[in-house]
């Protein structure tokens, strides 16, 4: 009897767990879940330092948030009236409710940082060239996409934090050039904040924003194998062809007999030996199961530990003081505070300027960086290439201006958006009584 | 290679995530049982007993009827037996718009697919002189209340 | 980077560690989201409720006693009171004695607790606090940027007011209109002060008035950022200044209009919470008392109370 279940185990779930080089090749090409993996993965790849596995880790964030999400849209009312209380409702009485709604804050949170890193260490390897490039185009895309998904879920709870959030959002949406006001009107359905805007922002959150990533993630997982796997191989893939191996000797038949001699020899599409790569199945597949985990586990660690923040409901008639957006928006926020400028009667505004030619500016700067990089092709694939210090000093520099912003808005302004140092007193907020 | 230490740390490992996966699954199936109910109290005020007429009057917001005979008050649940829909008093029976089922103006079934007959519901005068029904219990077919002409 | 792959490294050896580590890992905090989620703040207590009622007799009811969260829902005023799964007692005082702790402890039976049943009010119309809550902190102070703290003991005496006093204040809410209220001292005061200064001179209030002052019908919604707190002693609350500006406006705000009344510190706090309690609020009419009932309650005590209420002038507000 314990035989039969132990078989019939083994027969069901051999393709996770494959004990021969046989079964690692078969159960690629057998099990739906496992296909779309090649069958062999470079050793290069795998390498912890080289990537970090950063996209996995975005990947692994992108499923718990759908799952999360989907469990929150149970209990969730997209109503004005009615999407405050049922927060409430999911913090205070429903079973694990208040653990569900902290791990989807926390985790996507996490994923705006982590799709970040991600895009830095890209970057940092100079893993956009070539036939990349595409994929990095499609990678800032999935950035965006991240970014926006994070905002409109924002929304949501439809408090202080969320009204006033928009406010400024769509508000900002509305200084672009000719289509601005337009774009506003469409995001808000109408002039002012209400339930069409609560509507709208659901079902981008919920259904066109998830779609859209999910099926741009598929393409830009399928960009990876097409591009031949990571830009780490492209070093190991040049040792290769650097130093030749002597093809091996054969013998041919002639008309006069043996006659010793070299032929035509295949070598494999990717350039890589058969020592430089190991079986997907199950090298690559336990080492995504352990990434998965350890998101899995920091995610609901921080939920155990932090509650998602929650203001007061949402009120159009008092701005609450300061009205900060999210700290992934803050620098943003820094931006538009401060990049007013007047010369003599002219005046361009700030919303304008750091709310949307700046960042602009930077997104399309981001998304034709290959096509600008003139660096040497060689460096592909290579941390910190020396050869191109100066890009890679370039992004650091603008990824640290970003940050001193962000921790600039997020721990030194206090109310009416004043510097407020570490130690110095801020000004206590009166109260109703 | 296989060692047995590593056996059962092998053990161990798949054993703790699969019972931290049915955990998951748990919480998850737990948070679909709601804790708090948005719906009216089974035990609700309706008017004043002498807000009736004589006779059978349907109380559309909690679809049951009043039913009086001078001063002896009971209360008939409108809801059919069979699938819940609302059945109607059609002067000398009820009739169930749904499926068909009759009943007896004491909510005993004539015809039709219902299998019980209708219900009776526990009926009070509540210390501030209001009819009380108290939908979650049942009460048997002789049941009267008697309201009292000072009372009332 | 350059190095290639050591041919006998094996991730598996690499990773198996890892991995167990993070599987039990997953399996722990699993569990102690599982015991975050059953140590509520209410469970000690809905333990102990059905002992309490088997103790003084009521054993049929300790029985039928279900634990989990208890609330009252009122749809209509915008109520979810989760109050009662503590305060399990509140509806008992027939039965268990007053002495009893909180939460536990019944409601006093108070006048007005007939005419203000528990199933049509709840709790937070009266008490203030979050009534969604089910924890001691939340429901009690509310979270960031909740304007709306229940009215605790401590709370009212940090005003120089009793408990009663200051939710005399969520009383006027419906009661706004009557002329006076029995039970209502706080606010039967400000009412006979509102008319004695004769504020409507400079104020208006619900359309009636002059237009000096500013216009007062939803004072108690106005935010406490817009006013000046550079000449006011003490705490930076709304409360506070209003009392201060009353008795002494020309130093509160320096250029006023408004005439220094000197008001005794219990007129002013009694101003002040008829101040606050003027808000934009969700009261179907059937909440909305009968002005002529009050009038009436009150005619056969008028010299008993400091307060002469003449009921035959009704000042609509």
């Amino acid at each position: 009897m314990g035989d039969k279940i132990k078989a019939l185990w083994r027969k069901t779930l051999w393709a996770w767990s494959p004990e021969s080089e046989r079964e690692s090749s078969e159960s690629i090409v057998k099990n739906f879940w496992l296909h779309w993996f090649p069958a062999k993965v470079a050793r290069a790849s795998m390498d912890w330092n080289y990537s970090f596995w950063l996209g996995t880790a975005s990947a692994s964030l992108l499923m718990i948030l759908t799952v999360t999400g989907v469990m929150l849209m149970f209990y969730y009312v997209p109503s004005t009236e009615r999407a405050y209380g049922s927060i409430k409702d999911l913090e205070y009485a429903v079973s694990f409710g208040r653990l569900l709604r902290n791990q989807h804050r926390w985790a996507a949170e996490g994923m705006v940082a982590v799709v970040y890193i991600h895009m830095a260490r890209v970057f940092f390897t100079g893993a956009y060239r070539g036939t990349r490039a595409i994929n990095w185009v499609v990678g800032v895309i999935l950035f965006l996409a991240t970014l926006l998904l994070s905002f409109t879920g924002y929304l949501l709870p439809w408090d202080q934090l969320a009204f006033w959030a928009i406010t400024v959002g769509t508000s900002i949406a509305k200084q672009a050039p000719v289509v601005g006001p337009t774009i506003q009107f469409i995001l808000l359905g109408g002039h002012e904040i209400g339930q069409q805007t609560l509507l709208r922002f659901y079902v981008l959150h919920v259904f066109f924003l998830p779609v859209f990533v999910l099926v741009l993630f598929a393409y830009h997982m399928w960009r990876v194998r097409k591009d031949g796997g990571l830009a780490a191989i492209e070093g190991v893939r040049h040792e290769r062809a650097m130093a030749p191996k002597a093809t091996p000797k054969t013998k041919s038949y002639s008309l006069f007999g043996i006659t010793p001699g070299t032929s035509v020899q295949v070598m494999s599409s990717t350039g890589l030996e058969e020592s430089d790569q190991v079986f997907s199945s199950p090298n690559m597949s336990r080492r995504i199961a352990l990434v998965f985990l350890v998101v899995f586990n920091i995610t609901l660690l921080a939920a155990l530990l932090f509650n998602a923040p929650l203001e007061g409901l949402a009120n159009p008639s008092v701005t609450p003081n300061p009205a900060k957006a999210p700290w992934y928006f803050v620098w943003l926020q820094e931006l538009v505070a401060s990049t007013t400028v007047r010369m003599g009667g002219f005046t361009v505004s700030g919303a304008l300027l750091g709310g949307i030619l700046l960042p602009g500016f930077l997104l399309a700067v981001l998304s034709l960086w290959p096509f600008i990089d003139r660096s040497s092709l060689r460096t592909e694939g290579r941390w910190l290439a020396p050869e191109r210090r100066r890009q890679n000093v370039t992004f650091a520099l603008a990824t640290l201006a970003i940050i001193v912003l962000i921790v600039v808005g997020v721990y030194l302004r206090g109310p009416y958006w004043r510097i407020y140092w570490p130690g110095q007193p801020r000004p206590e907020m009166p109260r109703l009584y | 290679m296989d060692s047995d230490r590593r056996k059962i740390l092998r053990f161990i490992g798949k054993g703790s995530v699969l019972a931290a996966f049915l955990g998951q699954i748990g919480a998850a199936g737990r948070a679909f049982y709601p804790n708090v109910l948005y719906e009216p109290p089974s035990r609700f005020k309706l008017k004043r007993p002498n807000d009736y007429p004589d006779g059978y009057t349907f109380v559309e917001a909690h679809r049951l009827f009043v039913i009086r005979q001078k001063e002896a008050f009971h209360v008939i649940s409108a809801i059919c037996t069979h699938l819940g829909c609302t059945v109607q008093w059609k002067d000398t029976e009820f009739d169930c718009p749904c499926h068909g089922s009759r009943f007896l103006p004491d909510g005993t079934v004539i015809s039709g697919p219902a299998p019980r007959p209708l219900d009776w519901f526990a009926t009070t005068v509540s210390p501030d002189g209001f009819l009380e029904v108290d939908s979650a219990s049942d009460v048997a077919r002789d049941f009267r209340l008697l309201v009292g002409k000072g009372k009332a | 980077m350059a190095e290639i792959g050591n041919k006998n490294e094996s991730f598996e050896a690499k990773d198996f560690g890892w991995l167990v580590a993070m599987s039990v890992l997953f399996f722990v905090l699993v569990v102690v989201g599982f015991w975050f989620e059953f140590s509520t703040d209410w469970g000690a207590y809905q333990r102990e409720f059905p002992q309490l009622l088997s103790h003084y007799g009521k054993v049929e009811d300790a029985r039928d006693f279900r634990e989990g969260i208890k609330q009252i829902w009122i749809p209509k005023i915008g109520v979810t009171d989760r109050c009662i799964t503590c305060h399990l007692g509140y509806e008992w005082s027939s039965v268990l004695p007053a002495t009893i702790a909180e939460p536990l402890k019944p409601h006093p039976m108070n006048d007005w607790l007939a005419k203000h049943e528990f199933e049509r009010f709840g709790c937070t119309p009266c008490h203030g606090g979050d009534g969604s809550a089910t924890t001691l902190a939340g429901s009690h102070q509310g979270g960031k940027g909740w304007e709306d703290p229940m009215l605790s003991r401590a709370l009212a005496e940090r005003n120089g007011l009793t408990m009663n006093e200051m939710m005399q204040m969520r009383c006027n809410f419906c009661h706004r209109h009557d002329a006076a209220t029995p039970g209502m001292e706080e606010i039967n005061l400000a009412k006979h002060l509102i008319i004695k200064k004769k504020c409507l001179i400079c104020h208006a209030v619900e359309g009636r008035g002059g237009n000096t002052g500013p216009e007062l019908t939803y004072e108690g919604d106005k935010n406490p950022e817009l006013l000046s707190f550079a000449h006011v002693n003490g705490e930076r609350t709304m409360f506070n200044w209003n009392v201060q500006h009353l008795t002494q406006a020309s130093v509160v705000s320096p250029n006023t209009q408004m005439p220094d009344f000197n008001m005794k510190p219990e007129e002013s706090r009694a101003l002040t919470l008829l101040l606050l309690s003027w808000r934009r609020l969700p009261y179907p009419p059937e909440y909305i008392p009968d002005p002529e009932v009050a009038a009436a309650a009150m005619q056969p005590s008028p010299a008993s109370s400091a307060t002469p209420a003449p009921a035959a002038t009704p000042i609509a507000r």
